[in-house]
């Protein structure tokens, strides 16, 4: 459910889950509007030759997943940062979901901090990271 | 009591995690363990006193290192001035055997951290490099595992006769806890955690779902 005020944020808050489209398509779609049209990201086969499980999800289209996630729970806040530590790739054609948590909450400044992470089916953590939002 | 033995705050360059909101998380989700270690990559923190952050919530919060060596990564217990002037915390390629050496002549204990993992595991050297001299504890719960790494310790340290221990490899708040290890004896300060795990008692303890 979408929050109207960051201010009604408590400590330990979940954010609701999101289930990132992270098919062949939609990578391969997003690694050329990027232009990062390397097989890695678009071919399950090439990306298994360099040593992947299979293609991967950009790790900017990850991070613009996270932003996603942050407005659907939050539209009227302000993503002042966005701060991702990639463990492991974001295989295309696989379940993943993102959680986020509320983990720090600065009043004085209006600043509420949330913990991200990249979680495949398995519940193996790909990429993890924090996010500040006023 | 049960400790999560393996994570890291925003004094590691990977690390986003403030002590206080660990503490604050503990508590909040009512989570069941006691306290946790501070295992900072490459160095060892001498400057942040947690004390009164550990009384206000009720945790133990005990400082250690995390180095690396040939083998992979090592969590090392029992840091003092003296054992940082013997090697080089902040070097990428310590030897495991001089390091594992250098902190029982110190009074510390080495234990090398998700040694199933690719890379910077232990297990993942040992066919190349061989079985190393001192191991006797390993990390066999890390909560950052992925694939079949658990296993992998596991299964090795069974074989091999290592102990295990449990940590989380936490870097954000609301990973911490997710492995721990439990001890007979309280432990309150750096010196009872070294004794009991010199003296082997301890469980390695797992949480993930």
């Amino acid at each position: 459910m979408a929050i109207k005020k960051l201010d009604e944020v408590e400590f330990g808050v979940d954010l609701p889950t999101f289930i990132p489209d992270t098919s062949l398509a939609i990578t391969t779609e997003f690694a050329k509007l990027i232009g990062w049209n390397a097989p890695r990201f678009t071919d399950h086969e090439a990306a298994k030759k360099e040593g992947l499980a299979g293609a991967m999800a950009p790790g900017v289209l990850s991070q613009g997943y996270l932003v996603a996630m942050i407005h659907n729970w939050a539209p009227v806040a302000e993503v002042l940062a966005v701060d991702t530590i990639f463990r492991a790739p974001v295989i295309a054609d696989e379940a993943h979901t993102i959680t986020g948590v509320v983990t720090d909450i600065d009043e004085e400044n209006a600043k509420v901090e949330i913990d991200l992470t990249v979680a495949n089916e398995k519940g193996e953590t790909r990429v993890f990271g924090t996010a500040t939002v006023k | 009591m049960i400790l999560d033995l393996h994570t890291h705050s925003i004094k590691s360059d990977d690390g986003r995690a403030k002590v206080e909101n660990y503490c604050q998380w503990i508590r909040s989700k009512e989570m069941p363990i006691d306290g946790f270690v501070l295992t900072e990559h490459r160095q060892h923190d001498f400057e942040s006193d947690y004390s009164s952050l550990a009384a206000k919530h009720g945790l133990v919060i005990l400082k250690g290192s995390e180095v690396e060596t040939e083998y992979g990564h090592v969590l090392v217990f029992g840091v003092t001035e003296s054992l940082t002037q013997a090697f080089d915390f902040s070097s990428i390629n310590l030897s495991l055997e001089s390091v594992i050496e250098t902190c029982e002549a110190h009074g510390a204990v080495a234990v090398p951290c998700h040694p199933g993992r690719p890379r910077v595991g232990m297990f993942a050297h040992t066919e190349e490099l061989g079985v190393p001299n001192g191991v006797k504890i390993v990390e066999i719960f890390n909560g950052g595992s992925r694939d079949n790494e658990d296993q992998i310790a596991i299964d090795n340290a069974e074989n091999l006769g290592y102990q295990g221990i449990g940590g989380s490899d936490s870097h954000i708040v609301s990973h911490i806890g997710r492995c721990g290890t439990a001890f007979t004896n309280d432990i309150n300060e750096m010196a009872d955690l070294v004794s009991a795990l010199q003296a082997g008692e301890f469980k390695a303890i797992n949480f993930k779902h």
